[in-house]
């Protein structure tokens, strides 16, 4: 894009040639039809172009708000404790295993990458010897917490 | 926010700088119906004649460098501090890779820790780079690369944030505009077109949301318990404190569509009230954070597209004010020789 050489300096306003608004407008339109396109029936494949559904879902007033943890065996410890679910410690966020269910359903090896990335990041700390995935549930009743929540074990690995 | 005393004293001087297309201007606000027609008569052949005047209405360079410095200064803010889990998927096994279309499209590989290294190191020097306001058009179109790219990388492991789609036509619409300094008051259309752009998406940003919400939501989005799910999931005070009284967070769903939906608004209002809506927004976002600690960082900084930075800038507005006073100065004053 060479615009300083299509920009022509008058007293107060430099102008844009014909040309280059015609190119800016033709790209202005391009970007909204893929905007439009996106929200209507893109997903969140299509970023930057995928539709903008921050909180976008509906939950039920009396259902439930259910939340992952995943939990840890350090070295022959047999305690299952909580581990972090950050970035800094499994090179992934929570909701990136979360969104990953049905395959790692499949497929709970897939448990043992998160080991191993966890001794990349923190070598200092012990290494993990069994990972889980663990579903907490709070229940809701008339749009507030009952404040109950229940537990469940999803997948492990090793497997048991 | 405190604008009505400050648009009272800028209106002599915006009268001598031909005000008719330039934008935020009190356009037809306060003029008188002939004027108005006349101005539409001429906006009308204008339109004809050169494309649609609104969406090249010229800007002064001296906005362009400080919505630069914010915007640049918040890359690298953003990829140091705020959004660095795509650095460290790095270190996550390829097989959490999911490739999105522009990723498919462009054949971009997994991460790995030498690819996010460069990315984080390069999109930082590249923005400092654009800070000092040498070689804009190279030092924009390299921090646009490095972050957009740095993003992918973030979005390409299964969860994608809604927030950041609208930043990237940020980043690729201010190397269109080449040298801005903040001395600078020449007004320019390339300049005029970036600031239009960054505002449609700011606010399609809204609108589109609203329309995302019925989508996936339904129209029963606006009765249901997202906001509760939110704040249950963020557990804030100020969340806690709602969720003791539930109508509060049932009527915010309200509200926040009726805003989204009302936002294009913004294009036809006066300045004074433009700047009231875009504080409300600030506002907005405030409230948002303080309940469910999200804030939609990208998205605040383009906001400012909408305000006259250079007024507030302390250096340019004093000179704006030294301009437009007359030109018989007094040789020296007792502040200015010590």
């Amino acid at each position: 894009m060479k615009v300083s050489g299509e920009l022509r300096a008058e007293p107060e306003v430099i102008r844009l040639p014909a040309g280059a608004r015609g190119r800016r407008m033709l790209a202005l339109l391009v970007v909204t039809g893929l905007f439009l396109a996106g929200t209507v029936a893109g997903t969140d494949n299509w970023w930057p172009f995928g539709p903008w559904r921050m909180y976008a879902t509906s939950t039920p007033p009396s259902g439930s708000v259910y939340s992952l943890a995943i939990q840890v065996r350090q070295g022959a410890d047999p305690t299952w404790r909580n581990a972090n679910l950050t970035p800094t410690s499994i090179g992934l966020t929570r909701a990136e295993v979360e969104g990953r269910m049905p395959r790692l359903t499949a497929d709970p090896g897939m448990l043992a990458t998160l080991a191993r990335s966890h001794s990349r990041l923190r070598p200092k700390e012990p290494p993990w010897s069994a990972v889980r995935v663990v579903r907490n549930e709070a229940l809701l009743a008339g749009g507030t917490p009952t404040g109950q929540v229940r537990s469940q074990t999803l997948i492990t690995w090793p497997a048991p | 926010m405190k604008a009505p005393g400050r648009a009272g004293s800028e209106r002599p001087a915006r009268n001598q700088n031909q005000p008719a297309d330039s934008q935020n201007q009190p356009d037809r606000s306060q003029d008188s119906p002939g004027a108005r027609s006349r101005d539409w008569a001429a906006w009308g052949s204008g339109w004809l004649a050169r494309g649609p005047g609104w969406l090249f209405a010229p800007v002064p360079l001296a906005r362009v460098a400080l919505l630069r410095r914010a915007v640049y200064a918040f890359v690298i803010i953003d990829v140091l501090f705020l959004h660095t889990s795509g650095y460290y998927h790095g270190w996550a096994d390829p097989v959490w890779y999911q490739p999105l279309v522009m990723g498919r499209i462009l054949h971009l590989p997994a991460a790995s820790v030498l690819l996010v290294r460069v990315l984080r190191v390069g999109s930082v020097l590249a923005a400092a780079l654009a800070l000092t306001g040498r070689v804009p058009r190279l030092a924009g179109w390299a921090t646009a690369v490095g972050w957009i790219w740095f993003q992918y990388i973030a979005f390409a492991y299964g969860k994608v944030d809604h927030d950041r789609g609208d930043f990237v036509i940020a980043l690729l619409v201010l190397p269109l505009i080449g040298a801005a300094a903040v001395g600078d008051h020449r007004r320019s259309e390339a300049a005029g077109f970036a600031f239009r752009a960054i505002q449609l998406t700011a606010i399609a940003t809204y609108f589109l949301s609203a329309w995302a919400k019925i989508r996936f939501g339904g129209l029963g989005w606006v009765n249901s318990a997202t906001m509760v799910r939110a704040v249950v999931r963020r557990q804030t005070w100020f969340g806690d404190q709602l969720l003791h009284v539930p109508w509060t967070l049932h009527a915010f769903q309200w509200v926040l569509i009726s805003l989204e939906l009302a936002s294009p608004l913004i294009f036809f209002v006066a300045e004074r009230w433009r700047r009231r809506m875009v504080g409300g927004w600030y506002l907005f976002h405030a409230i948002t954070y303080a309940a469910i600690t999200i804030a939609f960082w990208p998205h605040l900084v383009m906001l400012l597209a909408f305000l006259p930075l250079e007024q507030y800038h302390p250096v340019t507005a004093a000179r704006r004010a030294r301009n437009s006073r007359p030109r018989v100065r007094p040789a020296t004053t007792p502040e200015t020789t010590s």
